[in-house]
């Protein structure tokens, strides 16, 4: 595996919570975002187990319900304890980026950095 | 939606699939529905998504490799890995079902084969309680475990290259042939003892009409 695919997938969970955060979304939808906003190095089936785990420990929910197009789909929303994992994960993600940015990036001008 | 509606719409919508992404999915499918102790609602559920989000890519001239990897093995492990494991009172639900089926067939064919047989000879109708309670149990666990070492071997050899089919149907054959000796053989020395009672065939053949008819309600959730 790839050092950048590893790095993903330690932050998977809370890049799929993000997203999920914004809006009501389906499967085929989330991967789209996910590649959307750059994260082209996720295979799209992987949100498949990330979701399977986010629902088993409580932090989102799914819904089956009509999509635009028809047929029913999966739709996943955040529960209360979701909400508050993203938040915990986003403060962590500073915590070790804004660092790890000023280390390796070395004094390049990041919006980052204060 | 309930899990045989799923597995209906599941199986129609299969038919939209290129032969190549039908087989790897197919594969993904057999393995996820043969580990038995999941909870057969969420399997179906995310077995569902994977279907749609496969047509969908398809749509857009993607194969099922390209989306769900290189390993099926792999990932169908991953997925496994994080599915809730079947609540016991669904499980208890599901066994009451198949052996509501199981006496059902069991009466029915009694019933008819009585029927059959006193045209021409003279049969007695009467039962054993204890001899019969004795070969229905032997005839339950052998099904049961029948069902466990076939899917057992279904699931091992799916995405094993080396295991042949003609080994796995013998292996099949074989328990199938020692299962149906000894409930033969159990039939042969047990002898009649214990109280018993006459069970015509019409009652025969009534009693498992309702069981077959119970064990249908059950599997069509209505009970």
């Amino acid at each position: 595996m790839s050092l950048r695919s590893q790095l993903l997938k330690g932050i998977l969970d809370g890049c799929v919570l993000a997203v999920i955060e914004k809006e009501l979304v389906y499967g085929y939808e989330l991967s789209r975002k996910l590649q959307q906003v750059g994260l082209s190095d996720v295979s799209e089936g992987t949100i498949y187990p990330v979701l399977l785990r986010l629902q088993k420990n409580g932090l989102i929910r799914g819904v089956m319900k009509p999509s635009e197009s028809g047929p029913n789909r999966k739709y996943y929303s955040l529960t209360t304890a979701g909400e508050e994992a993203l938040k915990v994960i986003s403060e962590e993600w500073k915590q070790v980026s804004v660092p790890i940015n000023a280390l390796l990036w070395k004094g390049e001008d990041l919006h980052e950095s204060e | 939606m309930k899990a045989n509606e799923l597995i209906e719409q599941n199986n129609q919508k299969r038919e939209l699939l290129t032969e190549e992404n039908e087989m790897y999915y197919s594969k993904l499918l057999m393995y996820i529905r043969t580990k038995l102790s999941l909870s057969e609602q969420q399997s179906e559920e995310v077995l569902m998504e994977m279907l749609d989000h496969l047509l969908e890519g398809q749509d857009e001239g993607k194969s099922a490799r390209e989306i769900f990897g290189d390993d099926p093995k792999g990932y169908a492990d991953e997925i496994i890995e994080q599915l809730p494991t079947e609540e016991k009172r669904d499980m208890v639900k599901f066994l009451g079902q198949l052996s509501f089926n199981l006496m059902g067939w069991f009466l029915v064919i009694r019933g008819f084969t009585l029927l059959l047989f006193s045209i021409f000879v003279d049969v007695s109708d009467t039962v054993y309680i204890l001899p019969t309670i004795i070969i229905l149990g032997l005839i339950a666990l052998s099904v049961s475990f029948g069902v466990k070492v076939i899917l057992g071997l279904i699931h091992q050899s799916l995405f094993n290259e080396k295991s042949s089919e003609k080994k796995d149907m013998l292996k099949a054959g074989l328990y199938g042939a020692g299962s149906f000796a000894i409930i033969l053989a159990a039939n042969y020395f047990i002898r009649e003892f214990g109280p018993s009672f006459e069970f015509p065939w019409t009652a025969s053949l009534g009693s498992g009409g309702m069981l077959l008819l119970i064990s249908w309600l059950m599997k069509r959730k209505v009970l």
